[in-house]
């Protein structure tokens, strides 16, 4: 409790040991898990995850933890509960450490060992059991709030990320070190600061996937994807579901430098692939050889047909990606008309010919300059 | 649970910033003006360099004077969230004043191992923010423009070139003619889709140079190169008259930096990429790009790069001739296709599409959160002490909204979310009052109310 609410940072210096937070999204798609019940009951699957991060917080006494849900419709705080619904966790989560039979009632699934975990809970290390209660009860909501109509294939997992990304720059803040305001002019701190941003906090991400990346979430999940790699959080990523493919997640472990896995063969392993897979930080695994992909797929899909090519053209302008010349050599998004280059280049062994230095200078292709002259020499 | 969150909200919330524990403290003793103690004095009269500026806003009182530099960072904030026209695709060559001038100790420790330490953090933040940009890096020294590093689109291959220069004395006088004749050597090549820039960082106040440089001038107008300079020590007229007559006559690119910070801050505004102005609307075109997939090796052999002739296991093979790389962005060297990550691509996409500003929520609407809602940082509650010592320039209730979602955010996820993250954290969270995305593909419209209450959804 005292790690959430960031007052443990005034005993960082006593301990010496670096704290790691792990940020943990797990992707709650009804329909995904739906499908998956056969092999992974959503109930085990929350079971195993709490192990694991119970297992993350033994690791070291300043170790923390944030989970997040990726739903269908929104992206909500489980683990530090928000504090609006304070009034009502605060009368539940009493409830929950000794009543909490009618916990298993909102959903059917939420079966016998989500429930044997919260009732055994007076015997329990107090934050694992806080953790516990906060998890259940938020899922539980969250079940309950989401109605059975219209409900998408996809998640919203940009949102979760930006958010925990926000989450994990506040923490982060309050771990770094005094910054020297008053003497902005040592070139070394400054350059430092910005550099290696948390060398005080270890923090990762986690995204456990279920269901498919979503197009329209393209550019935002690529921007929270570059913000993390910019303050050098991994991003992991572990792909539970055999029907879907995580692929702007399985870009975000590799554009990090996170891991990706996926044990879509055999989900009922979950727990074996987190404690294997995704439980040392950023630290130990300097010492580690880490699971590495061995082929991504970086292909883009055009923005004309939605057609995922390797070889494209693209807008100087507005970047916009087309699988061939759009018609009129208009770009189809800001509608800028185009000057086009000569595609078919030679290849650069062959040696120019001399006629064809004067049709450089009449055409507007690639190679025209604006300046007919050359490169004068200083006079 | 409820206990300890609401100790904080008395205590961490009430201060928006953290930093503010850490400067405070040395900042009141020097406010008291003789009062300090022997050993304090002489800490300030190390850390501090320019006492007149703390002292003549000290007499607003202390704790504005910080209040000011965060809100002077909001404010930067606010400008230009209006979507423009950028030259994505950028050549840049950045010109490095390495003659005596740079010697000067006036910024500390002086002003030529400041302007290569903040050099370094530039080209990092340059192809941060232009992964499918090019760089050059020239220096001025002994009267003539020396070469650092060629024009490349790889940060790794520039720092490498910074750390040898680090080391050697600045020297000799600075040419800007020779300088600039050199980026228009540099950029002759650079495609007419993309900018062609220079940066210069000029300490000196002289430029010894071999001609008349108003002819250079008018050369590299001509060649449509834009060039900006950041000044070190005083205004000169001829880098003035650089700017303006380069920049179509708008001479905001020259600046000149006031301090340390300063100077860091102009540079990396440069990193930003420039607005396209209307009369070189006529240089788009459309580029062929290869996007490839990232394999390995079949079984256990190993590749050889094309680009480099290194040996590797894991590359990337050109889409139309089949080349290996072992690197990208880069262009083909068997056939000059340009191969880049689509991911490149989508790193420009915020510049295009910014981040609207978040806008101060008065105390009349602050009831509606308790916390920040992206990292649940409690904020402070009502009271008629946070009322009349409202900061300047900040938001009174140490809440910021976003217009489109309407939630409240901290200020530090404010910065965070626009410096860096480009996101805000609301809108992409709940898409159930926004009809877009998934919501479209089946026709349904969602209500449309944003706020966080109880979830609605007409079919």
């Amino acid at each position: 409790m005292n790690n959430i609410d960031a007052s443990a940072h005034y005993e960082v210096e006593a301990t010496g040991q670096t704290p790691s937070l792990l940020t943990l999204i797990i992707d709650t798609n009804p329909r995904a898990w739906a499908a998956l019940d056969g092999s992974l009951p959503f109930s085990k699957a929350v079971a195993n995850i709490l192990v694991f991060v119970n297992a993350h917080l033994a690791f070291g006494n300043d170790n923390q933890v944030a989970i997040l849900a990726a739903h269908s419709n929104r992206a909500v705080w489980l683990y530090p509960p928000p504090p609006g619904r304070h009034a009502r966790h605060g009368s539940s989560s009493g409830g929950d450490r000794d009543g909490d039979v009618e916990m298993a009632g909102a959903n059917g699934q939420n079966g016998d060992s989500a429930r044997q975990g919260a009732a055994s809970s007076a015997n329990k290390y107090p934050q694992f059991a806080s953790i516990e209660a906060s998890i259940v009860s938020s899922l539980r909501s969250l079940v309950s709030e989401t109605a059975a109509s219209s409900l998408p294939a996809t998640t919203l997992v940009a949102g979760a990320l930006t958010t925990a990304l926000a989450y994990i720059h506040k923490t982060s803040l309050a771990y770094a070190p005094p910054k020297q305001s008053s003497d902005p002019a040592n070139p070394t701190t400054a350059a430092t600061v910005t550099a290696t941003q948390t060398p005080t906090l270890h923090a990762r991400i986690l995204a456990i996937s279920v269901s498919d990346s979503e197009p329209a979430q393209y550019i935002a999940t690529m921007n929270a994807v570059f913000a993390a790699s910019h303050a050098r959080i991994p991003i992991d990523t572990l792909s539970l579901s055999p029907h879907a493919s995580p692929t702007f997640l399985q870009q975000a472990a590799f554009i990090t430098g996170g891991a990706y896995l996926s044990c879509a063969a055999n989900p009922s392993g979950l727990l074996s692939y987190l404690m294997f897979g995704f439980l040392p930080d950023a630290e130990a695994r300097t010492h580690l050889v880490t699971p590495s992909q061995d082929s991504i797929d970086f292909r883009a899909a055009c923005f004309c047909h939605r057609k995922v090519i390797d070889t494209g053209f693209v807008c100087s302008i507005c970047l916009s990606i087309f699988c061939e010349v759009p018609e009129g050599s208009e770009c189809l998004t800001c509608g800028t008309k185009l000057a086009l280059g000569k595609y078919g280049a030679k290849p650069v062994v062959v040696v120019r010919k001399k006629k064809k230095k004067k049709r450089i200078n009449g055409l507007t292709g690639r190679e025209e300059t604006g300046s007919a002259t050359g490169t004068p020499a200083p006079t | 649970m409820a206990d300890s969150d609401g100790e904080y909200q008395a205590n961490d919330g009430s201060d928006d910033e953290f930093g503010d524990h850490q400067v405070a403290p040395s900042n009141r003793t020097r406010g008291q003006a003789g009062a300090p103690s022997k050993g304090q004095r002489r800490a300030a009269w190390e850390d501090v360099t320019r006492t007149w500026e703390v002292l003549e806003e000290n007499e607003d009182g202390t704790i504005k004077r910080i209040e000011t530099a965060e809100a002077k960072k909001r404010a930067r904030l606010m400008k230009d969230t209006t979507p423009l026209q950028r030259g994505i695709i950028r050549h840049l060559v950045l010109v490095l004043d390495m003659s005596f001038a740079m010697a000067e100790k006036d910024l500390l420790p002086n002003r030529h191992e400041l302007t290569m330490a903040y050099t370094r953090e530039f080209v990092r933040e340059y192809f941060e923010q232009n992964p499918i940009s090019q760089l050059g890096i020239i220096g001025m020294r002994d009267g003539v423009a020396v070469r650092i590093s060629d024009m490349s689109g790889n940060p790794a291959d520039h720092l490498e070139m910074l750390t040898d220069w680090v080391k050697k004395e600045p020297q000799g006088n600075p040419s800007l003619q020779n300088a600039l004749e050199m980026c228009r050597g540099a950029l002759f090549h650079a495609p007419s889709h993309g900018t062609r820039e220079v940066l210069i960082v000029y300490g000196a106040l002289m430029s010894s140079d071999p001609g008349d440089i108003h002819e250079t001038i008018s050369a590299v107008i001509k060649d449509r190169i834009r060039v900006s300079v950041v000044g070190i020590s005083a205004q000169v007229a001829i880098c003035a008259e650089l700017c303006a007559k380069t920049n179509g006559g708008d001479g905001s690119s020259y600046s000149i930096a006031l301090h340390e910070q300063h100077l860091r801050d102009l540079l990396l505004d440069v990193t930003t990429p420039p607005a396209t102005r209307v009369t070189e609307q006529n240089n788009a075109s459309l580029l062929m790009m290869g996007f490839p997939s990232r394999t390995m090796a079949t079984g256990d052999t190993i590749n050889y790069c094309a680009c480099h002739n290194r040996p590797t296991r894991e590359g990337y093979e050109c889409t139309r001739c089949g080349s290996r790389v072992c690197r990208l962005p880069a262009e083909c060297p068997g056939c000059s296709l340009t191969l880049i990550l689509s991911t490149h691509l989508a790193r420009s996409y915020h510049h295009l599409f910014p981040l609207r500003n978040w806008v101060d929520v008065p105390w009349s609407d602050a009831g509606r959160s308790t916390a920040c809602y992206a990292c649940l940082t409690p904020f402070p509650v009502y009271s008629r002490q946070l009322a009349e010592h409202a900061p300047v320039g900040l938001s009174e209730s140490a809440r910021y909204a976003c217009e489109v979602c309407g939630n409240h955010f901290c200020i530090d996820c404010d910065l965070f979310a626009h410096e860096v993250l480009h996101n805000c954290p609301g809108c992409q969270s709940d898409t159930r009052g926004v009809p877009d995305g998934e919501a479209d593909v089946d026709g349904t419209v969602l209500q449309t109310n944003g706020s966080a209450s109880a979830m609605e959804i007409d079919s």
